[in-house]
């Protein structure tokens, strides 16, 4: 596998970091609970392109082998969160976010 | 010059404040003319920045979809479009991975993302989200039509995506590269007869080196040659010299990415199966309802008597 330099991994730099920013933006406002999970996701998008980037960068596969486990992870959080999602749906019959600020302590 | 791109940051940030989703009238078609602005300018401090080391015009059209989707996905006042859109920010990271020369990962991800994960997303928007009759957007309802705090959310964001393209950008000197390169190749090469003698034998077999029937039964990568039994039983093996292009062509990317993922980190793929199956147990546990299924056995009852 031939490297990339550092220009071309620059690019690649800022769609990442740009990705991680919307979806972070996206987490911040959204009030829907599903929305916000969504927006976790692709908060690890942005992260992936970066670790293939770095991986091309130095032609070494430790970065790729990394993906994997962001899959891994970004599958166990899906399902662990949207169980939730739907628990508490049940509950209180609403998604919004708002609803659970009484949580304290 | 690099503070150009904090001005594309600020003009972009207008526009997405604008775009996310708000009770009260806001000019969307200003924010989005805006959003469309910043992501120009930033396009063309790269243009300008890259100078004649550019990569594909490739590049700038997945990373175009990639952003304009995201921005959509956080603007979007109905879930289920969010959750489409998400897809298409998928594919275009996809998109980018084969121009890394990822293959396997590109595929992975539009498997496991855009085939598993988002399916089950959507899923879980048409359990919990209330029908509506119309298209109506007012009919949308409030947590959906409205952004929490959104001014903040914006600044601080773009804020902190200016910074880090800045620090990208204005790096002086290239970054190290204490890594030993290609090491999936390096753990081929040091462990002879590793690859399969199976593949090496039609590889050869179709670049005329080798006779019909001849077996490869030993490779020997280092010196890039592979030991030959001949068709009959009992004659001496010959030694054949592997070309260059085929000794290449043997390790792909998924190969490389296979070996680097059981050689160096056995220990977390352990983790990760167990992680997963905590995933799994737990979501059964949390999402459990007893089911009440008397009114189903009753109305079953019904059909069958009549």
């Amino acid at each position: 596998m031939e490297t990339i330099d550092a220009i071309t991994l620059n690019h690649y730099l800022l769609t990442g970091a740009a990705l991680f920013t919307l979806g972070m933006i996206g987490f911040v406002a959204r009030r829907n609970l599903i929305v916000i999970f969504l927006c976790t996701e692709m908060m690890f998008q942005g992260i992936v392109l970066t670790l293939v980037a770095f991986s091309r960068y130095h032609g070494n596969f430790d970065g790729q082998a990394f993906v994997i486990f962001v899959l891994t992870i970004a599958a166990a959080e899906a399902a662990l969160a949207l169980g939730l999602v739907v628990y508490l749906y049940r509950r209180k019959n609403t998604l919004d976010a708002e609803a659970w600020s009484d949580m304290k302590g | 010059m690099v503070y150009a791109i904090y001005l594309a940051m600020l003009i972009g940030a207008a526009g997405l404040y604008l775009m996310l989703p708000s009770p009260r009238r806001r000019p969307v078609v200003l924010g989005v003319l805006l959003g469309l602005g910043g992501l120009a300018g930033l396009m063309i401090y790269l243009l300008d920045w890259a100078g004649e080391h550019r990569p594909t015009i490739y590049y700038y059209a997945f990373t175009v979809i990639a952003i304009a989707s995201a921005v959509r996905v956080i603007t979007h006042k109905r879930p289920v479009y969010s959750a489409l859109y998400f897809i298409l920010v998928v594919l275009a990271v996809a998109g980018q991975f084969l121009l890394l020369e990822a293959e396997f990962m590109a595929f992975a991800m539009v498997i496991i993302y855009a085939g598993a994960i988002l399916v089950t997303y959507v899923f879980v928007i048409m359990l919990a989200t209330l029908p509506r009759s119309s298209h109506d957007e007012e009919e949308a309802p409030l947590y959906d039509r409205a952004a929490r705090q959104p001014l903040g959310a914006v600044l601080m964001g773009f804020a902190l995506l200016a910074v880090v393209l800045h620090v990208i950008f204005a790096a002086p000197g290239e970054i190290e590269r204490p890594y030993p390169a290609e090491q999936g190749l390096a753990v081929v090469q040091s462990v002879p007869g590793r690859l399969s003698e199976k593949k090496l034998t039609t590889l050869l077999r179709s670049a005329g080196l080798i006779e019909k029937g001849e077996k490869v039964v030993a490779v020997d990568l280092k010196a890039g040659s592979a030991t030959v039994q001949p068709v009959e039983d009992g004659q001496p093996t010959r030694t054949v010299t592997i070309p260059e292009q085929l000794a290449g062509a043997q390790v792909g990317n998924m190969d490389r990415v296979g070996l680097n993922l059981f050689e160096s980190h056995t220990l977390g793929i352990e983790l990760a199966g167990v992680i997963l199956l905590l995933a799994m147990v737990g979501a059964i546990v949390i999402a459990r309802i007893v089911v009440k299924d008397e009114g189903a056995e009753e109305e079953g009852t019904k059909a069958i008597s009549a």
